[in-house]
This record gives C-alpha cells, sequence and structure tokens, in this order.
C-alpha cells in the first residue's frame, strides 16, 4: 500500500470513531452550504425580477432612437426626423442581422383619458401589438378582453387606470393628447381589454394602443416612431451586440442611436451590482461562522486527543504524518458534508424555483432603483453558485483542519502521556 | 450542584472559551446587523414619508381609494384637523403641513408626461419635507409666489424645462371639468428617487385651489413625527380626538403608502432569513461544543455518579454547565457587539462606495441614505439574548441526557 493511502485510511477511521461528533459537524457544514446557497439564491431570483421588469417588460434588451432623442425624449424627434422613415424597410435591415431575433416600433405620447365623469392623465404607448410581444412582456399580461386591433380606435389599459376611471370591456374612453402639430388632438376609443402587471405604478398609468392609431392621434406620419426595441440572441452579451449595430448602421439612412438596456438603466445595473456585493458579503457571513463552528470542534477534537496523538507518536508517527491525517479528516469531512448539502439543498432549491411564495396578496409590489418589483420570492439557481460555494465548504473544512492539525504535530508524547 | 457546573467550566477554560466564542461572535454579529438594518430602515422611511404623505395623514374618509378631488377636506374639518394635530400630548410632532394634491398632466411643446402635483404652503412645507434642500437650479417655493412650479430633475428634461420656462398643467377641476394652468418654473430638484424626479411638482397651494375651483380645501393634512416608533401612538391619540368626525379619517404612514410598507415588510422578510440562518448557525455551534465536552468526559462523569451522584444530578451539572456558557457569553456578547457598533454609532457606516449613482439606493418611493447610522432597540437587543439563551439551554439538553444515562461500571472500565 502506499504511504499516503495509509493516513488517509487512518484519518476515515479517525472521523468514525467519533461519530456523533462527525455527524454534528458534517450537519452543520451542510446546513451553511444549504443557507448560502438559498440566500444567494433568493437575491439573484429578485435580481432576475428586476431585470425581468426593469428590461423585458416594456424596455427591451436594446433600442434604437434618433440620435437626437435621448436623454430628453423630445416627442418631436422621432427616428428620421420629421419625415420619418420606411419602417418595414428599416425593421427588415434590423431583424436580418443574425443577432437580433426581434424588432418592434414604438411611438410614446402623454395624455388624459376620460370616461364619463373621471379623468386621469396617463401613459400612451403606441405598438405594434404582433411585434410587440416578441420584444416585451407587456402584452402577454392582458387579463382581460384581448389586444387592440390596429384601425378600429381599439384601447388597452390597465387595471387600476380602468377602476379608477370606472371602466368596462366595451366602454367608450376620451383620449387627449398633445399633438406634433402643436394642436390637441382628441378621438373616441373602445376599451377591448385591461391588463396586469401587478405593479401598480403601471398598471395605473399606461394604455396601448395600435401604433398607426396613436400615430393619427398625434398627427405624425405613418413612418414616424420614437424607438425601435430590439430582442438580441444573447441577453448578457447585449452591450457588445449593441456597439457592433451601431457600427454597422452607421453612415447609411438616419443618424441612429443604439443604447442596451445597461445604458439606458445605469442605476438598475448599480442596484444589480449592489446586490452582487450583499450576495458576498452574506455569503462571507455564513462561511464565516460556519468555518468557526468546525474550528472549534475539531479543535476540541484535538484537545481530547492528545492522549491519542501521544500514543501515535510513541508508536514512531512523524509529526508531519499525525498532521497530514488531521488534514485529512478535514478534507473528508468536506467532502462527506458537501454530499449531504448537496442532497438536501438541490429538492429544496428546485421545489422553490418552481413554485415560489407569492406574497402579492399579502403584499403590494413596489419600486426598487427605479425598477417594479412583485413579492414574489423566486429562487434562481445557476450553475456557478452550488460550484462556488462547494468550493467554499470545501475550502473551509481544510483551512479549519490547519491550526489544529498544527497543534496535533506539537503534542509532546512524553508529557501527554503522563497526563501532564 | 451550580458550584460544580461553574468550576468544571472553569477547569477546562480552553475548551469554554472557544465554546463562548462561538456566542460570542454569532451574538455581536447579531446585533451589529440588526441595529444597521434598523438604522436603514428609519432612514428609509423618513426620506420616503417627507416627501410624501408624513408618519401620520389626516384624509377624508374615502381619499385613500379614489385619490379624487371630490373627497376633499373643507375648511372646517381642516380647521378641526389643525386643532387636533395641536392636541398631541408630548413632543412627538415635529412638523405638519397641508396639501392639495391631484393627478395631472404636465406638457410643454415637447412632451407630455402624467404627474403628481402637490399644493402646498411653501413655507410649512420647508419645514416639513427636505425638497427645498435638493435644488439643482432655482429655488424653493416662497410665501407670495403665484404661478411658480417646482419640479424635479427628470421631469425638467424630459420637457425641455429651465427656470423661467413656463409650461401647462392640466387636471380635472373639482367641477369635474379638465382645466388647464400655466406656470413658470421657479427651481429643480433632484432626489435621486426615480419616480420622484420625474413624476412631482409643488405648486403653492393657493394656486392650486384656484386652478381646481376648491377654495380653503385640502387632501391631506401630514404630519411629521420625531421618530416612525411614535406612528401608532400619534395615529391612535389622533383618532380619539377626531371620534366625532365622520369626514376625517386618520392614517399611519403603513396605510397611506402601501407600497413603502410591503417595500419594508418583504426586507424585513430576507432579514428574517439571514437571522435565522445566523440563528441555527450559532445554535449548531453551541449544540456541538457542548455535546463535545460531554462525550469526552465520560469516565469523569463516572466518576462523579461512582462517588455517589445520582444520574439526574449528574444531567443537572451538565445542563447547568451549558447555562452558565450561555449566560456569560451571551452577555459578553451583547456587550461586545454594542461596543463594535457604537463605534460606528455617530458618524454611520458608509456604504457609498458600493454604487456609483445615488439612485440605486431608491426604492418605493424613499431611499436609503449610502451612510447609515445604526439605531438599537433595547426589545430588539433583549430578543437577541433571549434566543441565544433558549439555544443555549436546548443545547444543553441533550448531552444532559446522555450524561445521566452513563453507565458507570462501563464509563470506568477503560482508561480513556
Amino acid at each position: 500500500m502506499a504511504p499516503d493511502a495509509v493516513w488517509w485510511r487512518v484519518a476515515w477511521r479517525n472521523l468514525w470513531r467519533n461519530r456523533g461528533r462527525t455527524l454534528i459537524t458534517a450537519s452543520g457544514l451542510a446546513f451553511g452550504y444549504l443557507s448560502a446557497v438559498v440566500m444567494v439564491g433568493l437575491t439573484d431570483g429578485m435580481v432576475a425580477e428586476l431585470i425581468e421588469n426593469g428590461t423585458r417588460l416594456m424596455m427591451g434588451q436594446v433600442q434604437v432612437h434618433s440620435a437626437e432623442y435621448l436623454p430628453e425624449r423630445n416627442m418631436h424627434r422621432t427616428i428620421g426626423g420629421y419625415d420619418g422613415v420606411d419602417l418595414e424597410a428599416l425593421l427588415a435591415r434590423l431583424e436580418a442581422d443574425p443577432d437580433i431575433t426581434a424588432a418592434a416600433p414604438r411611438l410614446y405620447g402623454g395624455g388624459l383619458l376620460s370616461s364619463g365623469d373621471e379623468t386621469k392623465a396617463g401613459l400612451l404607448y403606441g405598438v405594434d401589438p404582433d411585434r410587440e410581444q416578441q420584444v416585451s412582456t407587456l402584452l402577454s399580461r392582458v387579463s382581460q378582453g384581448r389586444l387592440p386591433v390596429p384601425d378600429a380606435y381599439e384601447i388597452l389599459v390597465g387595471v387600476e387606470m380602468a377602476r379608477q376611471l370606472s371602466l368596462s370591456i366595451g366602454a367608450e374612453v376620451v383620449v387627449v393628447a398633445p399633438a406634433s402639430d402643436g394642436s390637441m388632438g382628441n378621438d373616441l376609443f373602445t376599451l377591448v381589454g385591461t391588463f396586469e402587471t401587478g405593479t401598480p405604478a403601471i398598471d395605473a398609468n399606461y394604455a396601448v394602443l395600435p401604433l398607426s392609431d396613436l400615430q393619427y392621434l398625434m398627427a405624425m406620419d405613418p413612418g414616424r416612431v420614437h424607438e425601435i426595441a430590439l430582442t438580441v440572441t444573447r441577453a448578457w452579451d447585449t452591450p457588445l451586440i449593441a456597439s457592433r449595430l451601431a457600427a454597422s448602421l452607421e453612415g447609411s439612412g438616419p443618424q441612429l442611436e443604439v443604447t442596451p438596456w445597461t445604458d439606458l438603466r445605469p442605476e438598475l445595473a448599480e442596484a444589480i451590482g449592489l446586490m452582487d456585493a450583499v450576495n458576498y458579503l452574506i455569503a462571507g457571513i455564513i462561511f464565516s461562522m460556519a468555518i468557526f463552528g468546525v474550528a472549534n470542534t475539531m479543535l476540541i477534537g484535538t484537545f481530547e486527543r492528545r492522549r491519542e496523538f501521544a500514543v501515535v507518536r510513541a508508536l514512531g508517527t512523524t509529526p508531519l504524518g499525525i498532521g497530514r491525517t488531521v488534514v485529512y479528516e478535514g478534507m473528508i469531512l468536506g467532502a462527506i458534508s458537501l454530499a449531504v448539502g448537496a442532497a438536501i439543498t438541490w429538492p429544496i432549491v428546485v421545489w422553490w424555483h418552481n413554485s415560489p411564495p407569492d406574497l402579492t396578496s399579502v403584499l403590494g409590489g413596489f419600486s426598487f432603483s427605479g425598477s417594479q418589483w412583485r413579492p414574489i420570492l423566486r429562487i434562481e439557481y445557476s450553475y456557478d453558485t452550488p460550484i462556488i460555494c462547494a468550493v467554499a465548504l470545501f475550502l473551509t473544512a481544510v483551512l479549519a483542519a490547519l491550526y489544529p492539525a498544527w497543534k496535533a504535530t506539537r503534542v509532546p508524547p512524553a508529557d501527554a502521556l503522563a497526563d501532564r | 450542584m451550580l458550584k460544580l457546573a461553574a468550576r468544571s467550566v472553569g477547569r477546562n477554560a480552553q475548551r469554554s472559551a472557544l465554546t463562548a466564542a462561538a456566542m460570542v461572535i454569532g451574538l455581536a454579529l447579531l446585533i451589529f446587523s440588526r441595529s444597521l438594518a434598523e438604522g436603514a430602515h428609519e432612514q428609509w422611511i423618513t426620506s420616503a414619508i417627507r416627501i410624501g404623505s408624513g408618519h401620520v395623514a389626516i384624509q377624508a374618509p374615502e381619499y385613500l381609494e379614489s385619490g379624487k378631488l371630490e373627497h376633499r377636506i373643507g375648511a372646517v374639518g381642516h380647521e378641526r384637523a389643525l386643532r387636533a394635530v395641536e392636541s398631541v400630548s408630548g413632543d412627538q410632532v415635529l412638523a405638519h403641513t397641508p396639501r392639495l394634491s391631484v393627478d395631472g398632466l404636465a406638457s410643454s411643446a415637447a412632451s407630455a408626461l402624467p404627474i403628481r402635483i402637490e399644493g402646498v404652503d411653501p413655507e410649512q412645507e420647508r419645514a416639513f419635507s427636505d425638497l427645498d434642500e435638493k435644488v439643482e437650479d432655482g429655488r424653493y417655493l416662497e410665501p407670495g409666489d403665484r404661478l411658480h412650479a417646482y419640479v424635479g430633475v427628470e421631469l425638467a428634461r424630459r420637457l425641455g424645462l429651465k427656470v423661467g420656462t413656463r409650461f401647462v398643467l392640466t387636471a380635472q377641476s373639482a367641477a369635474g371639468d379638465v382645466e388647464g394652468q400655466l406656470v413658470r418654473v421657479v427651481g429643480i430638484f433632484r432626489t435621486s428617487i426615480p419616480e420622484m424626479d420625474q413624476g412631482l411638482i409643488h405648486i403653492p397651494i393657493e394656486t392650486a385651489r384656484e386652478w381646481l375651483g376648491t377654495p380653503d380645501a385640502v387632501t391631506t393634512v401630514a404630519v411629521l413625527l420625531a421618530t416612525s416608533r411614535d406612528t401608532d401612538r400619534v395615529v391612535s391619540e389622533l383618532r380619539d380626538a377626531l371620534a366625532g368626525a365622520s369626514d376625517l379619517r386618520v392614517l399611519g404612514w403603513r396605510q397611506a403608502a402601501p407600497e413603502l410598507d410591503s417595500a419594508l415588510r418583504m426586507d424585513d422578510y430576507g432579514d428574517y432569513v439571514f437571522h435565522s440562518i445566523l440563528f441555527a448557525i450559532v445554535a449548531l455551534a453551541i449544540l456541538n461544543a457542548v455535546m463535545m465536552s460531554v462525550l469526552g468526559r465520560r469516565r469523569e462523569f463516572g466518576l462523579l455518579q461512582a462517588l455517589g451522584l445520582t444520574g439526574a444530578q449528574t444531567g443537572w451539572v451538565v445542563f447547568g454547565e451549558g447555562l452558565f456558557l450561555t449566560a456569560v457569553s451571551g452577555v459578553v456578547g451583547m456587550v461586545l457587539g454594542f461596543l463594535f457598533t457604537w463605534g460606528f454609532f455617530r458618524n454611520g457606516l458608509d456604504f457609498s462606495g458600493l454604487a456609483e449613482s445615488e439612485s440605486a439606493w431608491a426604492s418605493a418611493g424613499g431611499m436609503v441614505d449610502p451612510v447609515i447610522v445604526p439605531i438599537f432597540h433595547s426589545s430588539q437587543v433583549l430578543l437577541s439574548l433571549y434566543f441565544i439563551l433558549i439555544i443555549g439551554t436546548l443545547a444543553s439538553i441533550y448531552p444532559a441526557m446522555r450524561a445521566s444515562k452513563l453507565d458507570v461500571a462501563e464509563a470506568m472500565k477503560f482508561d480513556r
């Protein structure tokens, strides 16, 4: 037998000589692993929700505007200026790009919506319903009725706005909005549906109209849009894809600006960075507590095994051999805890991911760093978190064994055996 | 028996110190993170509440749900509400202010955006909210201002407004008509709270009353308190004072600002999860350490029993040891956590390095100052101590039972 394998075997036997201690320590480490993965998963779930609501719900991953549109979002600064563009051609050209899976044109307006005696200010959101559904998820949140059809004076509003205006499906809504020619546009629309996102600010303020209807209301030509939102193939590569796209659009046609969501909402990107920092902090605290618990047990273990070490020393083992055994004990302990930890963590995480507690009925939604958030505690799991935590756990067990191992090498056999 | 337990703690000084250290650090950490979370919450509440409707809001009964002008408070109700606020005992009330709020549309040649328009009394508002300190350009409203508006920096950008620019506010008046009002920008503010910077306008309350056709009316009397903990007390005091007035409703900020309430509760929930985990780890460490101390001392306990102690008595010795350890380390941990946090107490802990833009700290209409000043609640500190003691007690039970059921002959037979 190779000399090293002997020490592994000694370490393995040592562990099971004190079964209770081993099991408690291992369960402590396994619990630490579970906690770290769950806490990080919860924060990641919140981040995913923020990105989802901040980008997928309405924004889109990349936006194309006229070079003069941002940051003021002046209503007159449509793509291609006052004359507009050949929208179909531009959309076709964007969608021909291999990294872009969908493109949707949008027009924004602000106006007053009235029904009966009630009036409310709202944001008018002119979209191409078919295209929009490939870029954002807002239109998939229809809670009642259906999507509006172009050129039929149909409108879709948030549930909270419908409540405040006492609207039901089929009701007539007067929409008044400042038009591009300086006049006030106004028209009568029929409510065909309501949407519910669960976030008050959106449900109370947004009204969705077909693009052509809003263009008509605001006295704009069919070629005039404020924005084209894009979905890209690789979400994490968005900034790269955006800059490449900007370069390819340069020089031909109207002056365009291509902006990835990370630039559109820098505070959101920062909040996500902040939460990542908090994640590390939490995982760090959990593991430092765990390392302390393990080191503690192992240290106490080595104190109590002074006599045992002394006997082994007296039998001719080198100090290095004893130290090595203790470190190996730590490694085996780490491996066992890891197996136990992974075995209990995975089912919990998968279950929590698939049926998260939905607190929407108890708590309302709220905003966070300018993005809306619903209180659904979904755990998001990636593959790197459990692996990083696993490595941290293993290192914890080994590091915790170092000091006791060093102590164990320094047991003077004669004194210990004489019980001094 | 206690003496025996205390002695046996002392005899194994090194082991006892290690066990105690686990508890001390755990408790100190708990106190530290709890007081920071508490401090962040108070800042968050205060910031949201000073811009919003105060710790306590007095409104017409239906106003919270409808948000409509028809549910306003007239001159008589306003007078009565003010008398009630002034009658609140003690010095809990820092300031109060009348507001006439309406949702409307702000439009310029460039764009139109839905916004919240607050008609305010410039002088009282200055004492109430800190919005006047957030001036980016121009100045805050002053008494005697007429057609002046104080707008957020994002709104100004979107509408292309500068100090001195005119723009139009449109809203539904009390009579039900859509009325426009031309105002001029007198100042631009930046709160770093996206909702406020884009969606809030202050105008003089007299201008709002004239424009909306509601002479002498207010929609909310907002009351600012010294600390948010007094809210419930002041709410019930005001409710008693206004018991006869069916046209007035007293709301605490949790009801008046449900969004802030859910955000805070959510944050609390996260804290509870984190603290439970911390507690569980501390509990495991304690259990572990106490177990170790017993399993390794079979012979010692065997000797005790051989000398005449009953099994139950041995059990009590072990239990007493556990309790003694927990109590001592509980107190030490509390003091340590307190001292550690006290070091940051006055100046606060600066987290601003974590994010560049201030908006990253904004949530639910309020924001946490990146410099967090911890707050101690004696009740919470005691609760932490109490939990640690309970965990210590529970963790000692099993080892005590093991020790009491020792087979004396078996334990003494083998030389360790």
